[in-house]
């Protein structure tokens, strides 16, 4: 057996790939008071009151579907309940380019909502991090409706249990 | 009731590698088709419907019924279905395959999943099938949030990064004893894992599965059928899926109430009433070394938050009451599309008594998970003995 690396046969090409979404109607209300008021709005199911954040058309349990009646305006400040720094290279899909890295990440649930939610946070020292820290959404000046418009939230070293 | 009992007769799977660029898809699935179809010494003519399963765009192909569906499946001029639901592929494939057969639909049928990660990205591929809009921008495909788990889970219960890579160690020398797992390291310590890089707080390297390449495949057939071509099959006795809500990071991950929810509906369809007791080996989906130490609490092995006592006391090892992932599990192997097929494979495996060197002795019921897409947990239960 020789032991000479065989060598690679390859094809390159580079490929974009275009795609439009439908949002929906709840997520269209919120991006735009998000880009002009700064306000972060989440769905209250009209039969349970559980508070979506992000906003979903449909209760999972109730099977209830909402519309932008039942939209609540949720506070700018959450609880951290897990947190992580991201401190790998991978592709990002959205830009077709590595995702800059280390960055800041956790899950933390806005006041006044039911479910958790995930953003970027502005610490990229996990041992300055805890579970119970305070959260609170940082805003570009310049915002152009979409979920970067919140740069990141910026911790606030309080700690409360949640 | 199901109309029929329905057992696993042939199962085949390729060695699991990070790159198998000596084949291309058809190829690939080929190897594990045809093992599996000699060890149930059946040929393509003799199978009634195929069923596919695979993260297609994982690869950057859609459509992969087209790709291999029709060849190396093998599904010329027959029935051929696609699954695909993320982590959980494999294990919804089982369980559609199950209830093709179960239903009296077809006397027997063949499943194939299958990975070829090293063709995308597994970060890349896993972000694209999250919202594009709300979660794909932060999302770092699936460690990040698995991290954020380890993290609250951490923090919750004071559980150690030594428990943790225990977890690893245990099922990475278990691996050394199966010959399909990727990540055979007979040698691993403790050590090696705490000092391999953070990647993801409190996430290190060999807290992580690898991304695999690889296809596994079972023949399925009702009970007259599967007399004819083994005295020795594994049935099945238990089958749950339990789904909910729409984004990864809705809920805390750590304690997985689905896992819950599905386990405890298939313990009592199986008769199982510890399942530490009354199962003899487990095959779960742990895709970070954190997943184990949690979610076999939610599979109500231990008590809330003593995930880590399992790996302490010994009672997941080889040699323990349950054993755990003989076969080397998630983090020993993860071609996505096959990983929970495989975990029933390996869950028939036991139960057929063919494990050899990672052959759990006297396996009566074997059990074995699917996890991914938001939060979704599906249940296995294989048996020597049909449904109750």
């Amino acid at each position: 057996m020789s032991k000479q690396k065989e060598k690679l046969f390859e094809i390159k090409w580079k490929t974009d790939l275009p795609y439009r979404y439908s949002i929906g109607k709840l997520s269209v209300k919120f991006f735009e008071e998000l880009k002009e008021n700064k306000k972060l709005l989440g769905s209250k199911c009209p039969k349970c009151g559980k508070v979506y954040f992000p906003p979903r058309t449909v209760c999972a349990e109730c099977f209830i579907k909402m519309d932008v009646n039942n939209l609540v305006e949720l506070d700018k400040k959450g609880t951290l309940h897990g947190f992580t720094v991201v401190n790998y290279p991978f592709v990002d899909p959205q830009t077709g380019g590595l995702r800059p890295f280390p960055y800041g990440y956790a899950l933390f649930k806005l006041d006044g909502a039911d479910t958790f939610t995930m953003h970027f946070v502005d610490e990229t020292d996990y041992t300055k991090l805890k579970v119970g820290m305070r959260v609170e959404a940082v805003f570009k000046d310049e915002r152009e409706g979409n979920i970067g418009d919140i740069i990141y939230f910026k911790v606030i070293r309080e700690v409360q249990k949640p | 009731m199901p109309k029929h009992d329905v057992a696993v007769i042939g199962i085949g799977q390729t060695k699991y590698r990070s790159k198998r660029r000596d084949v291309n898809i058809p190829e690939m699935i080929y190897e594990a088709v045809k093992m599996a179809l000699d060890d149930a010494q059946l040929s393509p003519q003799d199978i009634d419907a195929i069923l596919i399963g695979n993260m297609d765009h994982f690869e950057g192909i859609n459509f992969s019924e087209m790709w291999t569906g029709v060849e190396a499946a093998p599904g010329y001029m027959k029935p051929v279905m696609k699954v695909a639901t993320g982590g959980t592929t494999g294990s919804s494939l089982a369980i559609c395959g199950y209830h093709y057969v179960a239903s009296g639909i077809y006397k027997n049928v063949l499943v194939v999943g299958w990975e070829k990660l090293n063709e995308g990205g597994a970060t890349t591929g896993i972000i694209t099938a999250f919202d594009p809009v709300w979660e794909r921008p932060s999302l770092a495909g699936a460690l990040g949030p698995l991290a954020l788990m380890a993290s609250m889970y951490q923090d919750k219960y004071g559980a150690t990064p030594e428990q943790a890579a225990k977890v690893t160690v245990k099922n990475r020398r278990n691996a050394a004893n199966n010959p399909f797992a990727h990540l055979q390291m007979p040698d691993i310590t403790v050590d090696y894992v705490m000092s391999s890089q953070m990647i993801s707080y409190p996430l290190r390297l060999h807290d992580c599965c690898p991304q695999s390449e690889g296809a596994c495949a079972l023949i399925y057939a009702n009970k007259e059928e599967a007399k004819k071509i083994t005295d020795n099959p594994a049935w099945f006795k238990a089958l749950e899926t339990a789904h909910y809500y729409t984004f990864g990071t809705d809920d805390a991950m750590y304690d997985l109430p689905t896992a819950t929810i599905a386990s405890k509906k298939a313990y009592k369809k199986a008769g199982i009433t510890n399942p530490i007791k009354d199962l003899d080996v487990a095959e779960i989906y742990e895709p970070t070394s954190w997943s184990e130490l949690a979610w076999t609490e939610a599979l109500g092995f231990a008590k809330f938050g003593e995930g880590g006592k399992l790996l302490d006391e010994g009672i997941t090892e080889m040699s323990g009451e349950l054993p755990v992932n003989p076969s080397g599990g998630v983090l020993s192997t993860n071609p996505i599309g096959a990983t929970a097929l495989i975990r029933v494979a390996e869950a028939a495996t036991q139960v057929m008594d063919r494990g050899e060197k990672r052959q759990v002795p006297d396996v009566e019921n074997a059990l074995a998970m699917g996890f991914g897409g938001s939060l979704w947990t599906e249940i296995l239960i294989l048996g020597k003995e049909p449904m109750r």
